[in-house]
């Protein structure tokens, strides 16, 4: 089993300035949470003007139109947009399986969830992390700011391979904890024992907006190039040690395929379900270079 | 249709087990290299409608059985050569030349090169090699390795021998003792005469291996005779030389003649076909003729005989005999009358004059039944004293006596009896010296003394004419007899040759003239290279193209996922 990146790998000053043009911007926040910088149906104290509404006891003498009053006789008060922030989950896969190959699928997995993490901090939103694998594991607080950054990127460093991917449950233990409604952004193969007809059912149900980060690596889809993978094999899985015994030939790989891209095509059906963004990160290419198509003019709209 | 490597029963016995091999592959359990993967969830759907062979499972691929056991059928068969023409199941029989034919040249180098060229392209079952020198050698036998022919064709050179080519034709024509289609390749010039060919049985087909221009000029000594000297003298002989040759030469060159390798000082006398070398002492030496070098084969350029001894017989004759033994014995060259270095004696019977010397007696016709009593030094058997009989008849020169007057004379059979005794001894009625029985007037008498006492001192005859393939005939009575075998076709028996020692006194060597005269035989058709390798190898490629579509059969199946 290879490792995850340490914290020095993993918190590359040029990488996250790199991200520095990226923003994540939400149409509407919901109510509640900390004055950020995203906007939101909370009407009050704030810089952007929305309406104006009839005064009433308690108003705030400032925000009285004293024009209107001069023209309508009538007191009217401005109202003003409050921006919020976006509260932003990294619900970070760390299964065995995410460990296995070289290198492994968790790098590039740590690396799109600090520049989302980096992103969204930036935007002074609320970032939480959350691992999971054979179940979802203890929640951290939400973070926010620089100082958010470091911890987040030290929490990040710190994950270490445990158990299979069992993404279904992890998703349905999450929403069951009720959090303020904002940017789920799973980070994960997918290779859940289940199906992918599990992850769908349970993803379906979450109040949050999706973010899909598949990682995957070009032998999935097709392994035929693969060495090792000739004649007679006994195929072990990592996370769950089931084996299956394969006499390798075209008509095989050929099957292989129709069932990866199957797989594959039911993610691709979820996130269009939710209005999800799903990004496919090949775990053996650049990180940054994979992840900037998502963010169309500089702003992930979500 | 047979197969050049393997024979049929080998064939086949392959193909089973090649076949239970595979069937045995195909059930065995598989050993699988473990890989450990993210996940089976994929693999699980697609190796769920292609599982895995396992030992004593139900053997599912049938089809993809038979189309590997096909293809490796076909290389098996494409190893054991399969042979489908008659030409192609010929057996080979390469005759390498190793006569005096050979000796010109290059001529054995070139066909020794060329044997072993082709046999490079004959099938080991079905070739060999024979070895045609003074006799016939098997030298590399069907099934052994052409690497041993190198060493067995080491120390082979051609000898001086005619070709034992005809022996071979003879024995490869026996029915049953060879394969019924024979290829019999000639490697040299040995001939082949027209009768020699239409004695070989059907099924045999004679070819030579090397196309020969017409030989050179050759000459050589194919006969030699002795005689008494024309000149009268009893202590010398003339020797005759024949000389034959493949044309007619411009001129003969003065022979070397030498006696015990000595210079003789006469000079050779052109006769006809030959030279005449007269006078020659007849003490015993060994006369070697040699003609100059410069033609086609050396091997017969010189020839060897050992000359006789001819001396004057001492004879010791007793008083009492009749005079008429003295007349002859006086009337002879050869014989002499002799006291005290007397060889031989004549004697009454029943004296002891002479002593111990071997005698001719005089007997009474009463103390002796047959007319004629030859003793013979060693008891013999009764097949022996039979052949001893008829041998006498004709040492002694009985046969030119007129024996029938003679008994009319007596009154009484002639008759000869043979026994065996200490000494040697003739002996012979007294009576038959009397001038009334007319012994003694008739032209055999002088013959019967002189062979007679000749034979009683030991004499030995001496060939008077020696020529390979003609028997050898003595100088005493010019019969043949088994104590005097034909030299054989080249007098090889008799040729002394280095290293060797001489065998008996007669050496000569003469090739005979079929040699000699380079005679060319029957034309016979050129060996046509590659029939047997071209159908062997059109089979071969055929089968070869044959395995290669299977494979590429079994290759788009494989792709396609109808074959495991």
């Amino acid at each position: 089993m290879a490792r995850a990146p340490t914290f020095e790998e993993l918190f590359d000053p040029e990488f996250l300035a790199a991200l520095a043009q990226f923003s994540v911007r939400a149409r509407r926040v919901p109510l509640g949470g900390r004055h950020a910088d995203q906007a939101s149906r909370q009407r009050g104290a704030g810089l952007e003007f929305a309406d104006y509404k009839s005064y009433v006891p308690g108003d705030d003498l400032r925000a009285i139109d004293w024009n209107i009053y001069r023209r309508l006789g009538r007191l009217f008060v401005r109202v003003f947009e409050e921006r919020r922030d976006l509260p932003v989950y990294l619900l970070v896969d760390r299964s065995r399986s995410m460990f296995l190959e070289t290198p492994p699928r968790i790098r590039a997995g740590l690396q799109v969830a600090l520049a989302l993490g980096a992103i969204a901090l930036a935007e002074h939103d609320s970032v939480a992390l959350y691992s999971f694998s054979d179940a979802l594991d203890s929640d951290t607080r939400a973070a926010a700011g620089s100082v958010g950054l470091a911890r987040l990127a030290e929490r990040l460093a710190a994950q270490h391979e445990q158990g299979g991917t069992a993404l279904a449950d992890a998703a349905r233990a999450l929403g069951d904890r009720r959090l303020r409604p904002g940017l789920l952004v799973v980070i994960s193969d997918f290779f859940d024992a289940a199906g992918a007809d599990a992850i769908a059912a349970s993803l379906r149900e979450s109040r949050h907006r999706l973010l899909l980060v598949q990682l995957a690596k070009a032998a999935d889809a097709d392994p035929g190039g693969r060495d090792d993978l000739t004649g007679d094999v006994r195929l072990r899985d990592c996370e769950t040690d089931e084996a299956v015994d394969v006499t390798i030939s075209p008509a095989v790989l050929t099957r292989y395929r129709q069932a990866y891209r199957a797989f594959t095509e039911r993610l691709t059906e979820l996130a269009g379900a939710k209005g999800a963004g799903l990004l496919r990160v090949d775990a053996d290419a650049d990180v940054l270079t994979q992840i900037t198509p998502l963010f169309a003019r500089g702003a992930l709209a979500v | 249709m047979t197969f050049a490597n393997l024979p049929l029963a080998a064939v086949l016995a392959g193909l089973a087990g090649l076949a239970a091999l595979l069937y045995l592959l195909q059930r065995l359990r598989i050993r699988h290299t473990v890989v450990t993967v993210p996940t089976v969830l994929f693999w699980r759907a697609a190796a769920r409608d292609a599982p895995v062979r396992v030992l004593r499972e139900r053997f599912r691929h049938w089809l993809a059985y038979l189309l590997f056991l096909a293809i490796c059928a076909l290389l098996w068969f494409g190893f054991a050569a399969p042979e489908a023409t008659p030409d192609g199941a010929r057996h080979h029989v390469l005759f390498l030349d190793g006569s005096a034919h050979a000796a010109s040249g290059d001529d054995f180098a070139r066909a020794v090169a060329a044997l072993k060229t082709d046999l490079r392209t004959l099938p080991t079952e079905r070739r060999e090699v024979v070895w045609g020198g003074v006799h016939n050698v098997k030298l590399l036998a069907a099934g052994e390795d052409r690497l041993l022919l190198d060493r067995r064709l080491a120390d082979l050179a051609p000898e001086a021998a005619p070709s034992a080519l005809r022996d071979q034709l003879r024995l490869v024509s026996i029915p049953n003792g060879w394969p019924e289609q024979v290829e019999f390749v000639i490697y040299g010039r040995a001939p082949v005469d027209a009768a020699a060919l239409a004695d070989v049985r059907p099924g045999v087909r004679v070819s030579r291996g090397l196309e020969y221009s017409a030989p050179a000029l050759n000459q050589g000594i194919v006969a030699l005779g002795l005689a008494g000297a024309a000149s009268g003298q009893w202590e010398r002989v003339d020797a005759l030389v024949r000389v034959a040759a493949s044309e007619t030469p411009a001129e003969l060159d003065a022979p070397l003649v030498q006696l015990d390798d000595q210079p003789w000082p006469g000079t050779p006398e052109r006769v006809g076909e030959g030279l005449l070398l007269r006078d020659l002492p007849a003490v015993g030496q060994l006369l070697t003729v040699e003609l100059p070098a410069g033609n086609d084969l050396t091997l017969d350029d010189h020839a060897r005989v050992r000359l006789p001894q001819r001396r004057l017989l001492g004879v010791a004759v007793a008083p009492e005999v009749p005079s008429v033994i003295g007349e002859a014995i006086d009337a002879d060259p050869g014989l002499r009358h002799a006291v005290d270095d007397a060889a031989v004696a004549v004697r009454l019977a029943g004296t002891d004059f002479g002593g111990e010397l071997p005698a001719l007696e005089l007997a009474p016709m009463a103390a002796q039944e047959a007319s004629f009593r030859v003793v013979y030094a060693g008891g013999e058997g009764a097949a022996d004293a039979g052949r001893r009989l008829g041998h006498a008849v004709a040492l002694l020169g009985l046969d030119q006596i007129d024996a029938t007057g003679l008994a009319t004379a007596l009154q009484r059979p002639v008759t000869l009896a043979v026994e065996s005794g200490k000494r040697p001894a003739v002996s012979l009625w007294a009576a038959l010296l009397d001038e009334g029985f007319n012994f003694t007037a008739d032209r055999g008498f002088p013959l019967f003394l002189a062979r007679t006492l000749r034979h009683l001192a030991g004499e030995r005859a001496w060939p008077r004419f020696l020529a390979a393939g003609t028997p050898v005939q003595d100088g005493a009575a010019g019969w043949s007899s088994d104590a005097t075998p034909a030299l054989d076709a080249v007098g090889a028996r008799y040729v002394p040759a280095p290293g060797n020692p001489r065998q008996g006194d007669w050496a000569v060597s003469l090739l005979s003239e079929e040699v000699t005269a380079r005679q060319a035989g029957a034309a016979l058709p050129l060996y046509q290279r590659g029939g047997a390798g071209t159908a062997a190898a059109g089979i071969a490629t055929w089968i070869a193209l044959a395995a290669i579509a299977l494979l590429a059969l079994e290759w788009v199946l494989f792709r396609r996922g109808l074959v495991p």
